[in-house]
């Protein structure tokens, strides 16, 4: 029990709370039980599976094509990167070769993916804080991209735009021109987002110092993505593994420092940034002519065997475990769902804490729940 | 839905996205079809240094093979896309023929370099683990496609996993991934670990048998499998022994059976399984 002095003197009686499932701050159905004594938290236990569809059994019974829309529904506001995932693995166990003008538009649009995850993740943040009106704010800009999507693949949200070996539809006459024209328009917002919330002192004082963990605690706990640079640990698996056409660009890596909430909100920010450096350059570099899906077999079969390869997605690593007899659907699919794991820390980071920190501190961890139950 | 309805649904669309690309896109400008060409020129391919895995010259036979015994197949859907059971099972026949050239192209060619040194690199693992727990500790080595694979006896998992954490020459300290497999004799757990210092990334397994499924934990070495833990013993029905928290974690309580077991039936038993 971590309790004041003060708060030991009055007397308190031990609580049990719910929150959730149908809490707006937990993004999602998520339930929360807290025992908390007075306003501070004795224990918290996280209760998953509201959302649990049961993805990796159905997959048992689908080709591998037929997969792509059920990733679509993992981490909803980040569907083309796992979509990508998918692919990737596939892609790996076939020893496929992409053709240069889908390389590219995967990864313009994961990397726009990324911009518009982020912000959703940024907006809701504030919003879990109490910041109103960011939330509102970054539903204009990320129309833009769900924009850009829609006329590229026919959905807002759910795209099933990879396959095996390329993406379904070339870019439209003039979608590149929009993409090119995004960039500046997003950074100049970007620079009004810092501008307004960076710096605004009641927000700081919510962030500042609240949920730390150090790397050792970030490794020992399997934590990716933002979660674990936020420690200062140099892992993006851009850089550590190239995979796609990553090598080719240039783009930092953002690193936090003290491994707090601010720490995690500013990376966000900053991967904004480095993900529209790369759109740019992806942009300038992009093949004008040339295929879009490469010369795959109409039945996808995966070479009996086992594959495992993990991505940098939104909220750290997303990785695919496929077990193949040989034949067009997989034995075995397990999805390593960064969400899933990153949210086991949160019993760790809550002990000891005020209730209103609780907030502070789920929101920055930045889960998704369809990821979380898949 | 059957299979074969499903790739006739398939078929037409597919078709459309492997043609499509051959028209040159309009999409760009010409000033940006300048760019795009300079930048091309620039970058002559620098698909592979090495560490990726993405393209592997050494199999620059199989595309061109495998594109040769489709081309067939597309003519004929295209044609009659009415007559759907034909060209669909037309499709597979030639997606199995373009498969088997290739494969015997791949058993014939020298064994890829990346899968020998995997292999290698699973021996030096073996011999670490053998000179501390003694020659039984492990039951296979070889290569998880392109990755280290060992097998270690289910006794001495913990052990194992302990000592490549803190052995100087691994120090594999971070799961990335944790998953469990129902096969038709045993249920196979696996981990696929890395060394953030050193590099290694390492594929471990263990065995258990179907029927009390029984694993020693390893929560107390690597906190981050707790969740994942509890997901097999919910979804696969595998104990983990000195786990600190073993219960049900996507399914209720009170649920019977393991989904993600080959011979699970899909039923649920309705209210006696307590479903609401």
């Amino acid at each position: 029990m971590a309790l004041t002095d003060e708060a030991q003197s009055i007397r308190t009686e031990e609580m049990i709370l719910n929150v959730g499932p149908q809490h707006p701050s937990t993004h999602g159905v998520f339930r929360l039980v807290v025992k908390i004594s007075g306003e501070t938290i004795i224990e918290a236990e996280p209760v998953i599976g509201y959302l649990h569809r049961g993805t990796e059994k159905l997959a048992e019974d689908l080709q591998y094509t037929q997969i792509i829309p059920y990733t679509d529904r993992l981490d909803y506001v980040s569907a083309m990167i796992n979509n990508y995932a998918l692919c990737h693995t596939v892609e790996r166990a076939l020893d496929l070769e992409i053709p240069e003008r889908a390389e590219y538009l995967r990864i313009i649009t994961m990397e726009l993916q990324r911009v518009a995850s982020h912000l959703l993740a940024v907006g809701s943040y504030l919003l879990d804080l109490g910041a109103m009106s960011p939330f509102l704010y970054v539903f204009q800009e990320r129309e833009r991209i769900v924009q850009m999507f829609n006329e590229l693949c026919g959905a807002r949200l759910t795209y099933n735009y990879m396959r095996v070996g390329g993406v379904k539809w070339d870019a439209p006459p003039g979608w590149i021109d929009q993409v090119r024209d995004f960039i500046p328009f997003m950074r100049k917002k970007l620079k009004m987002y810092d501008d307004l919330i960076t710096g605004n002192e009641i927000f700081l004082s919510r962030v500042r110092g609240i949920g730390v963990f150090n790397t050792e605690t970030a490794l020992a706990y399997g934590l990716s993505g933002i979660n674990l640079r936020s420690t200062g640990f140099d892992w993006d698996l851009r850089k550590k593994k190239p995979y796609s056409i990553y090598n080719r660009f240039d783009f930092e890596v953002p690193l936090g420092k003290n491994g707090d909430c601010f720490d995690r909100y500013i990376l966000h920010m900053q991967e904004m940034e480095q993900s529209l450096r790369i759109v740019e350059q992806a942009v300038e570099q992009f093949p004008s002519s040339g295929p879009v899906l490469g010369k795959v077999p109409k039945m996808v079969r995966v070479p009996a065997g086992e594959y495992y390869s993990g991505i940098e997605g939104t909220r750290g690593e997303l990785g695919f475990y496929i077990v193949s007899e040989g034949k067009d659907k997989p034995y075995r699919m397990k999805i390593r769902k960064p969400s899933f794991v990153n949210l086991q820390l949160l019993p760790e980071l809550l002990k000891g804490q005020s209730m209103a920190n609780l907030i502070a501190i789920l929101g920055a961890v930045d889960i998704v729940l369809g990821e979380v139950d898949a | 839905m059957s299979d074969v309805e499903d790739s006739n649904q398939k078929t037409p669309e597919e078709n459309e996205g492997a043609e499509q690309p051959s028209k040159p896109s309009d999409s760009t400008a010409p000033a940006g079809e300048k760019v795009a060409k300079a930048s091309e020129g620039e970058k002559p391919k620098t698909a592979d240094p090495a560490a990726t895995n993405s393209s592997d010259p050494t199999d620059g036979a199989k595309p061109p093979e495998a594109a040769d015994a489709v081309a067939p197949s597309k003519p004929a859907s295209a044609a009659k896309p009415a007559a759907a059971a034909k060209p669909a099972a037309g499709a597979k026949a030639a997606a199995a023929g373009a498969e088997r050239p290739a494969r015997a192209a791949k058993a014939a060619a020298p064994p890829d370099p990346r899968i020998e040194a995997a292999k290698e690199t699973a021996e030096k693992v073996k011999a670490t683990l053998v000179a501390e727990l003694g020659e039984t500790a492990v039951e296979e080595t070889g290569a998880a496609h392109l990755n280290p694979m060992v097998r270690i006896k289910r006794d001495f998992w913990p052990q194992a996993v302990e000592l490549l954490k803190n052995h100087a020459d691994w120090q594999l300290n971070y799961i990335e991934c944790m998953a469990g497999t129902d096969y038709p004799e045993y249920i196979e757990v696996v981990i696929y670990i890395q060394s953030t210092n050193l590099g290694h990334f390492i594929c471990l397994k263990t065995r258990t048998p179907r029927d009390r499924a029984q694993i020693p934990s390893i929560v107390s070495i690597h906190p981050g499998v707790n969740w994942e833990e509890r997901e097999i013993y919910d979804l696969l029905g595998v104990h983990f022994t000195n786990h600190p928290d073993l219960r049900r974690i996507m399914m209720w309580e009170g649920f019977k059976g393991h989904p993600l077991r080959k011979d699970y039936s899909e039923w649920d038993g309705g209210e006696e399984n307590g479903a609401h």
